[in-house]
């Protein structure tokens, strides 16, 4: 009887347990779709022929796919060119403005030289506010927070000016340069917490022993802090990546980045969604490769270090 | 502990080796690069929007002429400033609350491991990685009032009408479709945040809590939320200040400030005040207003959270 009782009240316990899992799954999985729809959405045009891309009711099947706005995008073969090879004559015409690999490589290399810049720049910095007694520190913090609250819209037409005049428009040394400036602010106060996360202890053991302050930087504080250095690079790479107004006010046909390129497909005459698409999904894949690598960086980053009050 | 800026380096050990390293004992070199690239791309550009908000810019002659404090009289007088301010204070209000309760929701449910959850939170971080303008073109896609998806399955739901649109129509629904993606992108942000701060909290208090008989509600009121203040209140602050000011690139491809001036944020009245109007004075104007209101929440904020950096 009172086995009987405790089978039935383990049954239910089990039960409820079950059904509480498999609703949080549920409920995941519809907060999964929501973020990967639109993703899925865009790979999907990206694949459709012209008229199945602008269709009503929507297309998800039933298409033949293609790869040409690939090879517009990525290879520099026009649609007229892509036919006429299918029919065994070849000519010389390319994708012209279609053509986004140029795009893709500026923004590569504007954003990773940048993220170097910061991530080296930002620990230096993070490591002076974290280990020195410096007056007013809590100013100086709050200033470099508040150089990220300047509106780029704002900085723009400054900025624009002082590029004329020392010769930087339309260059890529340009991009990074304000790049670096664009992301320093998050990337010292993340620093400037891991730092302080790590006992001074530990450097003043190394200064004891007859290290200079540089080699307790080095060698001995910078090893706890790796994450940290990943998390800085992360963001400032996704954020480099991803920035457009600064691109759109100081780039030109030599440093045009990808997110300013994309908003040229939009044109007086209609948007190419193909071409859109196809290079929107290609976008995605540095940036993606980049974070499934150092994930657990990042979700430790974005809370900066281990924030505490 | 009290090392101080002017050091005691040199009394200790005046060994070779040290004398070598001795300039990194004191903070300056290892702020002075971050500092001065930071002065160099905000200060300076800070003071040549307040400089330049004294002139007015002559499409004519081409040249700056004094203006006095014309530009900043029109600030107060001009009606379209005051309809962006609201706009803009709307589109901030709603994203950031609709964020903030959707990512906690988010983070909670990923905190109690669901099956399946690491490939949720890494599903969760793709709508980051995709450049905003991109993202903005995306759902231009997808709110196209006849071709596009949701728009297709709004319709169906009968959320919307063809009449009244995402996009177009009398605008009814345009804050909507503007909101869309910055929810769509950043509620992941605020999730991950926020979900990596759940997962730093210490164990004992909760453990306690439960013996002390204090339900689910009570712990989440009394335990979760204060402890998470910290980290809570950084987000918003990173939030905020991307809705207000970087709201711009999906105004500017999704909507033009449209219909009519109903999603006419801040920042895309000051980009067309600076660069379709080519009224440069009035556009530094309205740079430092948008600044000065961030500057003063940020400090504000902190001050009310005692956030200490």
């Amino acid at each position: 009887m009172a086995s009987a009782a405790y089978k039935n009240g383990v049954n239910a316990i089990r039960k409820r347990f079950r059904l509480g899992h498999v609703l949080m799954f549920l409920v995941s999985c519809i907060a999964t779709i929501f973020f990967l729809f639109p993703i899925f959405w865009w790979f999907l045009s990206s694949l459709k022929p012209f008229g199945k891309i602008f269709h009503s009711p929507p297309v998800y099947t039933g298409f033949e796919p293609t790869l040409s706005w690939y090879r517009t995008v990525l290879l520099n073969e026009s649609y007229v060119t892509q036919e006429i090879q299918s029919t065994g004559a070849v000519t010389g015409e390319g994708g012209g403005s279609y053509y986004s690999v140029p795009f893709l490589m500026n923004s590569i290399i504007a954003a990773l030289v940048s993220t170097l810049i910061v991530t080296v720049l930002a620990a230096m910095a993070g490591y002076g506010l974290s280990r020195f007694n410096i007056r007013g520190k809590v100013h100086i913090v709050f200033w470099i927070l508040s150089t990220r609250m300047m509106p780029p819209v704002a900085v723009a037409v400054p900025l624009y000016l002082m590029y004329q005049s020392a010769g930087l428009l339309d260059s890529r040394l340009g991009l990074i340069l304000i790049y670096v400036a664009m992301n320093l602010p998050l990337g010292v106060l993340l620093m400037k917490s891991f730092f302080d996360d790590i006992p001074r202890d530990f450097d003043d053991a190394a200064l004891v022993d007859g290290a200079t302050r540089f080699q307790a930087f080095r060698m001995v504080a910078l090893r706890y802090v790796w994450s940290g250095l990943a998390a800085t690079a992360i963001l400032a790479f996704i954020f480099a990546w991803n920035e457009f107004l600064f691109a759109l006010v100081l780039s030109g046909d030599h440093s045009r980045t990808m997110p300013v390129a994309a908003s040229t497909f939009v044109t007086s005459y209609g948007t190419e969604w193909g071409y859109l698409a196809a290079l929107g999904s290609t976008a995605m894949i540095p940036t993606l490769l980049f974070i499934l690598f150092v994930q657990r960086h990042l979700v430790r980053g974005l809370t900066l270090g281990g924030l505490r009050e | 502990m009290s090392r101080t800026v002017t050091g005691q380096h040199s009394s200790d050990k005046p060994s070779q080796l040290k004398k070598a390293g001795a300039i990194w004992d004191g903070p300056t070199p290892w702020l002075v690069l971050a500092v001065l690239w930071l002065a160099v791309f905000s200060i300076f550009p800070f003071l040549f929007a307040v400089y330049r908000s004294f002139f007015t810019f002559s499409t004519q002659s081409g040249t700056f002429v004094p203006a006095g404090l014309e530009n900043w009289v029109r600030l107060f007088e001009d009606p379209r400033v005051w309809n962006a301010l609201a706009v803009t204070l709307k589109y901030v209000s709603l994203g950031l609350g609709i964020e903030l309760v959707l990512g906690f929701g988010i983070a909670l449910l990923y905190n109690q491991d669901p099956f399946g959850v690491s490939f949720f939170r890494t599903a969760m971080v793709l709508p980051m990685v995709v450049p905003p303008a991109v993202v903005a073109l995306m759902f231009q896609l997808m709110e196209h009032d006849s071709f596009g998806v949701l728009s297709y399955y709004a319709y169906k739901l009968r959320l919307l009408t063809p009449q009244e649109p995402f996009l177009g129509g009398e605008g009814k629904h345009a804050m909507t479709a503007i909101l869309l993606p910055d929810i769509w992108q950043w509620t992941p942000f605020m999730a991950l945040i926020i979900l990596a701060g759940l997962r730093s909290l210490p164990r004992d208090p909760f453990d306690a809590a439960k013996v002390d008989g204090a339900n689910a509600w009570q712990r989440f009121r009394y335990l979760t939320l204060p402890m998470l203040r910290p980290i809570i209140v950084i987000a918003v602050l990173f939030r905020v200040i991307d809705l207000f000011s970087k709201s711009f690139d999906y105004v500017y491809i999704l909507t033009a400030g449209g219909p009519g001036r109903r999603t006419e944020v801040l920042s895309y009245y000051d980009w067309l005040t600076t660069f379709q109007y080519t009224n440069w004075g009035y556009g530094a104007v309205l740079g430092v207003f948008m600044l000065v209101i961030l500057v003063i929440f940020g400090n504000v904020l902190i001050r009310v959270f005692r956030l200490r950096w």
